[in-house]
């Protein structure tokens, strides 16, 4: 079976005033569909733009990136914005809802983007929501959750497309190490249950440790792959 | 995204900066307002004139001059025959010859009045022209079989003392006039009985007959020497509707060598008049229209400041997958409600605004006549009341025009929200 993710050859460089950053220097991984796999490195080492690249949101200066076989960096950007509403869920450090939305109201966003109704959208994000535990929740706005409900509204609203592949960057990196654990668990639980893909960035080891795969990154090289205790686990 | 549900998140937006969106919602408001105000003001002015001057001028009576209007004393006279031809023309229904006489002073016993003229004319002929205009009467009525020394006397010229009448139908009273010049004006004496005295109708048109007194044709040619002449000063011709005047005038002009003959044609007047309140009204309401171009650029700049802090909002929402398009339209979406609600407040004050303004100027006109006027009458404060005209065209033209000027500047800063580079968005703090 071809790989949910393939990422070939992918370099990016940045323009800082007169001098060019490499962030990424030729990466290139496959990941198959329900795998749980973290990108483990420390910070300046590429992860996030390398999250940035898969999700389509940056595009590469070389290589390119194949979600369920596809070539994203040739669709133009509404195709690519389709790939990103439908394919890809994208969950961030500092949550990034939107601040004048109900909890609710953030997680039907994606739903309301992709031509749903009003009301079929409340119904299934209301499901989310319950699933992720914030049934009781839902009606408050952002400023008023924790930040643990915040990031469990950010991975409602990132998975209520049903995408192949949840991309978290630093999800726990803004959380204490209880609450991150939690949301750790969580994205667990998701991944068991419904068997999406996760790529999880991180510069906690031990949060890496708990994934199928780490992939080590390094002034925007790979340095090694390694599986994660939780295959060890099964 | 559907259209609903795109408007329904720009609404949701410009809730949240109510203060924001008032303030430039007013700039729209205070444009289409002074569209509306001076459209609507300019239409009813317009009404206004044209009603004075269809009052003025009979639309469907023409004046054949002699020469130009201004040619004096070189003018020639016309005959009978010429008369005929000008009643043969199809449109004309009927045309009649008078001849007026300057200088007119009548006199009973003590009582002395003066008039502008003294027209002769062909009393059965002339009735039939002007006949909503002479047909009431303070006193006696239009002889139907005219002596040779009956007269009608104008309303101004019998009650200019308003304490006692000059005369009364029936009394007999001598008439000065102006016979010709040598090395003195010669004026003579005549005769004539009062058959009737003209209800006051004050209309200020060329031809105000509340200051004229009408005598039999045949008596003023009698007085001039011209008995037996058929000739007469002017033709007044009546055609079958005002639609059809300019052409009875080009047919009329055609019956006599060139140059000779002027026609009064009123319709060309009020068109003319009416053109020149067209152009000043249409001048206004560019001035008012600039107003509404600088609201759109208070509305870009705005909403320039509205994407600059949203950057991140956009860049998270074009992150989880939304178009280019879609934000276009959150943006332009946003700026056609502001549009929309500016222009339709605008209308409902626009109105509001020109019904004060006729109010407030029809009160000091009224003022002002009561004491400036010459002749003050009941007609010219009408004609002072400007009543605002509801316009359909102009209403839905300043909402168009209202809604276009927001779209169209709002698309630059809307263009630029939905070009932003998410990764770049989602930093920015």
């Amino acid at each position: 079976m071809a790989p949910i993710l393939e990422v070939k050859d992918v370099t990016k460089t940045y323009r800082m005033g007169n001098v060019y950053v490499s962030a990424l220097k030729g990466v290139s991984f496959t990941i198959e569909e329900g795998e749980f796999v973290a990108i483990l490195g420390p910070s300046g080492s590429g992860k996030s733009t390398l999250l940035h690249v898969i999700g389509g949101i940056d595009r590469p200066n070389e290589g390119t990136v194949f979600i369920d076989s596809v070539d994203i960096f040739t669709l133009n950007s509404n195709r690519l914005a389709e790939v990103r509403l439908h394919k890809i869920g994208f969950v961030f450090q500092f949550f990034n809802l939107l601040s004048r939305l109900t909890a609710l109201k953030n997680v039907e966003l994606p739903l309301i983007l992709a031509d749903l109704t009003e009301k079929e959208a409340t119904e299934k994000a209301q499901k989310l929501l319950e699933l992720v535990g914030l049934g009781e929740r839902m009606h408050h706005r952002p400023t008023e959750l924790s930040g643990g409900e915040q990031q469990r509204v950010a991975i409602a609203r990132a998975l209520i497309n049903d995408p192949k592949i949840v991309l978290a960057d630093e999800p726990t990196g803004n959380l204490d190490t209880k609450t991150g654990w939690e949301i750790v668990e969580l994205m667990k639980r998701l991944n068991t249950e419904k068997g999406q893909t996760f790529i999880t960035v991180t510069h906690d080891p031990s949060i890496a440790e708990h994934a199928d795969r780490i992939i080590y990154l390094k002034d925007g090289s790979i340095e090694g792959i390694k599986r994660g205790v939780r295959k060890n686990e099964t | 995204m559907r259209l609903k549900q795109t408007v329904g998140i720009a609404w949701q937006n410009m809730k949240h900066r109510r203060f924001r969106t008032t303030l430039t919602t007013l700039g729209v408001v205070i444009g289409v307002t002074a569209i509306i105000a001076l459209a609507s003001l300019g239409e009813g002015f317009r009404f206004a004139v044209k009603i004075r001057m269809e009052q003025g001028f009979e639309l469907d009576v023409l004046t054949v001059i002699p020469g130009s209007l201004f040619a004096g004393l070189s003018r020639i006279r016309f005959t009978d025959a010429q008369i005929e031809n000008v009643s043969q023309i199809p449109d004309v229904e009927i045309a009649t010859g008078i001849m007026q006489m300057g200088n007119v002073t009548l006199y009973n016993g003590d009582k002395k009045a003066s008039a502008f003229v003294a027209t002769a004319v062909n009393f059965t002929e002339f009735k039939q022209i002007y006949s909503n205009r002479l047909g009431e009467y303070t006193e006696g009525e239009w002889p139907k079989r005219p002596q040779n020394n009956s007269i009608i006397l104008g309303y101004n010229i019998n009650y200019h003392n308003e304490t006692a009448p000059f005369a009364h139908a029936g009394d007999n009273i001598t008439v000065k006039l102006l016979k010709g010049f040598t090395l003195y004006p010669i004026y003579e004496y005549y005769n004539f009985t009062v058959t009737g005295i003209l209800q006051k109708k004050g209309t200020p048109g060329l031809t105000n007959f509340d200051y004229w007194v009408f005598i039999p044709l045949e008596t003023g040619q009698k007085i001039y020497g011209l008995e037996g002449k058929d000739y007469a000063d002017l033709i007044f011709a009546r055609v079958s509707s005002p639609d059809v005047s300019e052409d009875a005038a080009k047919q009329i002009e055609e019956l006599f060598p060139p140059y000779q003959v002027s026609i009064l044609v009123p319709i060309t007047f009020i068109r003319q008049v009416d053109n020149i309140l067209n152009l000043v009204q249409l001048f206004l309401t560019s001035i008012a229209a600039i107003s509404l171009l600088v609201a759109g650029i208070g509305i870009m700049n705005i909403m320039t400041v509205s994407v600059m802090e949203r950057t991140r909002e956009i860049g998270i929402i074009k992150a989880i997958g939304a178009k280019e398009r879609t934000i276009l339209t959150m943006f332009l979406g946003e700026a056609l409600l502001i549009g929309l609600m500016g222009g339709l407040i605008g209308i409902l004050s626009g109105y509001g605004f020109a019904q004060l303004f006729s109010i407030i100027l029809s009160r000091f006109m009224t003022r002002q006549q009561s004491t400036d006027t010459a002749f003050p009458s009941p007609e010219t404060q009408q004609a002072t009341t400007v009543n605002p005209v509801f316009s359909l065209e102009w209403t839905i033209g300043a909402l168009i025009f209202g809604v276009l000027i927001c779209v169209i500047f709002g698309w630059y800063p809307a263009r630029k929200a939905a070009k932003l580079d998410p990764v770049k968005a989602l930093r920015y703090e």
